[in-house]
């Protein structure tokens, strides 16, 4: 039996197509089908405007393509020999921008788009879950938009922010612009102790065995309780291999296959698009989506939060992933575990700002005067790794490629290897918990296809 | 042909009482009778959330003080003298009769957060408390099938009377392939169509549903053009910008409630009180302008001291929106406070015309309002393509506006 499903609040819309064996998911694929095109917009455009075109890829992860962009663009004049200097502060303006957004973002991932499915396994009344009235999902919603003013008032709003260039940021907050920002993260720090782990922010933060499920009482909690009464820790289970691409003062480079490794060849990252649609052709009954597939030496391999403490030691998701692998409960503790973490790294980080520094150096050379050059760069965002590859040929974008994390998490299959999610999911018993393993990867349609 | 320095100085001097904002007692005690009676007879309806607005601030205690701010500042948005205020009031609480469907489309779901964030007393006693959503399938509990018929039993039941919002542009090109919808892979438009059909009007959000936006930005790979290219015969209101503002969101809802009808709107379909003046016009660094101070490159004196982006690429003067006084993130910030300049991106085709760093050419124009007047340098020549939509604004406006009104009424 074959079933087709769609499957929405992931940030545009995926299409689950099903083969059953036995009552059981045998097989599945994942169409994406909605396209744009950046890549094509972008040839022939002033470097530069990248700046705002890449942020709009993604109306949840703008500021991870806008840090791409800028470290690309940055990557350009180092592979030129003429290095840029920047700032500490400016990196770290850069940084904290990036952080508050993953902040947000999990924040909203938890309430609006994991615990409705969960809580319907169960009941039909969601209770204080209750999208747009239950009295948690609005904590929760108000808690985002608090927390997100602080980036605004770095990147002048969001979402879709440009304050970064090459050389620096055009924004120099002053002291009670910090310490505004250091407040609307205490809303979300109060939101955490208070509501997500239901312990103190610095207890939880000390969390490293299984046993502290135990001293959890707020929505991971009952996540938790949920979770073990639907077998979560044991479904939604894929290669078990990881990687991040990226790294920051709290994210680690690296990958995970038998063993973990910190140093990563960024030309083994590879596309695959045997089953992408092209921009002529969409009748070849091979191709299904337009999401390619990336592999890593030739291997897939999951990205997001919890490859990133899989690599980063993170002691309690270690100890979780020792017990329950790589499977949907691990993979949202992870995610959860993370929003404390980065929650903690913001703080440090908004402390360590000298805004007596300068925001901007100016680049001796402007792109528009580069004759060719080439560079990559890797961000951490939401949902796991984003690479940029640019090539600038006589001051324009000749070549602009874009792979984002749900490229990793839940691109089409290549050769005999089935894509993280895709594997994942099959197994699963019924279309309800195969949306909920898709969804514990943090989906988003508009990125992966872009 | 008009002489493009001409235009250029003309865009610069012009004085920006473009909108009426006062339209005289008569004018104003027929707006408010109308609106009363509007008010009684959608209080008389069934509401279709059982909440009470007044309940739930006064349940809240602090809250109503915060409202009556709310009040008296979205009464001033929408251009109202404050003898609406009460009525304003009044209209937010009836906005449980007012049903909306949200569909998302070409889109990168930056509208969608943008309204999560709007500006209310707080956002969950108001806007998600009274606005009845009846769709909008990233916000909704329901999902897959159940959420296709929930859209479904949404557009049936509520036939005629519906506010369409849509986020996000269509393509058009290879017969829509580029974007379905659905299990029925339906596409964005026979999808837009559909949903537009039974509408009360479509509010197009965001710059890629009502100009095409990023998508449509050279060299347009998937065809993709903006709700008014296709949607006929229903009243379309355009809130454009990347993301549209949410304060023009609700302004847009609550000036239905309140009148019955969609807004003034200018001859892009984009409602006067928000789109009625250029940025530039109240801009927080528009005395440096005046006074000549620029920041030339960023990180320099002028920088540091806040002076006017102008020289690094702002499009602040060729731009019609509201921003420069809403700001963004319940009034805590806009770009231009953080010295990035204004990007144009509520104007048709920004994305080619108003590009980042677009030079402005060596047009000779002096401050329009006397003070320290200095000589502003290396204009662009970007400028000209720009000059053009914001004349024909002026020229056009208020004559298309008018139609636009009557289409609008019930």
């Amino acid at each position: 039996m074959k079933t087709v499903e769609i499957v929405e609040r992931i940030e545009g819309e995926a299409k689950l197509n099903c083969s059953w064996d036995n009552n059981v998911i045998s097989d599945a694929r994942i169409d994406f089908l909605n396209f744009r095109g950046f890549e094509f917009i972008l040839e022939g455009k002033a470097p530069l405007d990248a700046l705002v075109y890449t942020p709009r890829i993604c109306g949840i992860c703008g500021q991870a393509h806008l840090k791409a962009t800028v470290d690309a663009l940055e990557n350009i004049y180092e592979n030129i020999n003429e290095k840029l200097e920047v700032t500490p502060k400016a990196k770290l303006l850069r940084e904290i921008g990036l952080n508050i957004e993953i902040i947000d973002s999990h924040i909203k991932w938890f309430y609006m788009f994991i615990l409705p499915d969960i809580i319907k396994l169960k009941q039909n009344d969601l209770g204080i879950y209750q999208p747009l009235k239950g009295s948690r999902w609005l904590g929760a919603s108000k808690t985002a938009s608090e927390t997100i003013k602080s980036l605004a008032i770095l990147g002048g709003q969001w979402p879709h922010t440009s304050y970064m260039i090459p050389g620096g940021v055009v924004t120099d907050p002053t002291l009670l612009d910090l310490s505004s920002m250091m407040n609307y993260i205490d809303t979300a720090v109060m939101f955490f102790e208070k509501s997500v782990a239901g312990v103190s922010f610095d207890k939880y933060l000390d969390f490293d065995s299984r046993d502290d499920l135990n001293i959890l009482s707020g929505d991971m909690k009952y996540f938790t309780n949920l979770a073990f009464e639907n077998s979560f820790q044991k479904i939604g289970t894929s290669h078990n291999r990881f990687i991040a691409l990226g790294e920051s003062s709290l994210f680690k480079t690296g990958k995970i296959r038998q063993r973990a490794i910190n140093k990563l060849d960024l030309s083994k990252v590879r596309e695959f698009t045997e089953q992408t649609f092209t921009i002529e052709d969409r009748a070849n009954p091979k191709k299904h989506t337009w999401s390619k597939a990336v592999c890593y030496d030739n291997n897939f391999y999951e990205t997001g939060p919890l490859a990133r403490a899989m690599i980063g030691n993170k002691p309690f998701i270690k100890e979780l992933h020792k017990s329950f692998k790589d499977s949907v409960f691990t993979r949202v503790m992870a995610r959860m575990d993370e929003l404390a973490h980065l929650l903690d790294n913001t703080k440090s980080l908004i402390k360590q700002v000298d805004i007596s520094e300068e925001s901007y150096i100016k680049p001796k050379i402007n792109l528009k005067d580069i004759d060719s050059a080439k560079a990559t760069s890797v961000v951490e965002a939401c949902r796991g790794s984003l690479y940029h590859d640019i090539e600038i040929e006589k001051g324009k974008i000749k070549k602009y490629d874009v792979i984002t994390p749900t490229v990793w998490n839940l691109g089409p299959s290549h050769k005999e290897q089935k894509g993280i999610a895709q594997k994942a999911i099959i197994g699963s018993k019924s279309l309800d918990i195969a949306k909920i393993v898709l969804r514990s990867f943090d989906v988003c349609s508009v990125c992966t296809t872009h | 042909m008009i002489d493009s320095a001409e235009m250029v100085k003309k865009v610069f001097t012009q004085k920006s009482g473009r909108v009426e904002t006062n339209k005289g007692d008569e004018y104003y005690n027929e707006l408010f009778d109308s609106a009363k009676e509007r008010l009684s007879s959608l209080r008389a309806q069934e509401p279709l959330k059982d909440i009470d607005l007044m309940d739930v601030i006064d349940s809240e205690g602090v809250n109503r003080r915060d409202f009556m701010k709310w009040v008296s500042a979205t009464t001033a948005t929408l251009m109202l003298p404050p003898m609406f205020a009460p009525l304003v009031a009044e209209a937010t609480e009836l906005m449980n009769r007012v049903p909306v469907i949200w569909i998302e489309l070409q889109d990168c779901a930056g509208n969608s957060e943008a309204l999560l964030r709007s500006a209310a007393p707080t956002v969950d006693d108001l806007l998600f408390d009274v606005l009845s959503l009846e769709f909008h399938e990233a916000l909704q509990a329901a999902a897959g099938h159940d959420a296709d018929r929930q859209l479904e039993e949404a557009v049936h039941h509520f036939k005629g009377d519906y506010l369409l919002f849509v986020e996000g542009a269509i393509p058009m090109a290879n017969e829509g392939r580029y974007g379905t919808i659905g299990a029925s892979g339906e596409t964005f438009h026979d999808h837009l169509q559909r949903m537009a059909k039974d509408s009360a009007a479509v509010v197009a959000v965001g710059t890629c549903a009502t100009f095409g936006g990023v998508p449509a930005a050279a060299p347009n790979p998937t065809g993709a053009v903006g709700v008014m290219d296709l949607v006929k015969g229903k009243p379309i209101i355009n809130i454009p910008a990347c993301p549209a503002n949410p304060a023009n969101m609700v302004g847009v809802v609550l000036h239905y409630v309140l009148t019955g009808q969609v807004p003034e709107l200018d001859s892009l379909l984009r409602p006067k009180f928000a789109f009625g003046y250029r940025i530039h016009d109240n801009c927080e660094r528009r005395a440096h302008f005046d006074a000549g101070e620029f920041v030339e490159e960023w990180g320099d004196i002028g920088a540091e001291n806040n002076w006017c982006l102008y020289k690094v690429g702002c499009k602040g003067p060729m731009t019609f929106n509201n921003c420069s006084i809403v700001r963004y993130n319940e009034g805590t910030n806009w770009p231009v406070g953080v010295g990035r300049g204004c990007i144009g991106c509520s104007e048709p085709d920004f994305w080619d015309k108003y590009a980042y760093e677009r030079p402005m050419a060596n047009a000779n124009i002096k401050a329009p309002t006397g003070g320290v007047e200095k000589t502003v340098d290396e204009f662009g020549l970007g400028l000209l393509t720009a000059t053009t939509v914001g004349i024909g604004v002026h020229a056009i406006g208020s004559a298309i506006a008018g139609k636009k009104s009557d289409e609008g009424e019930e």
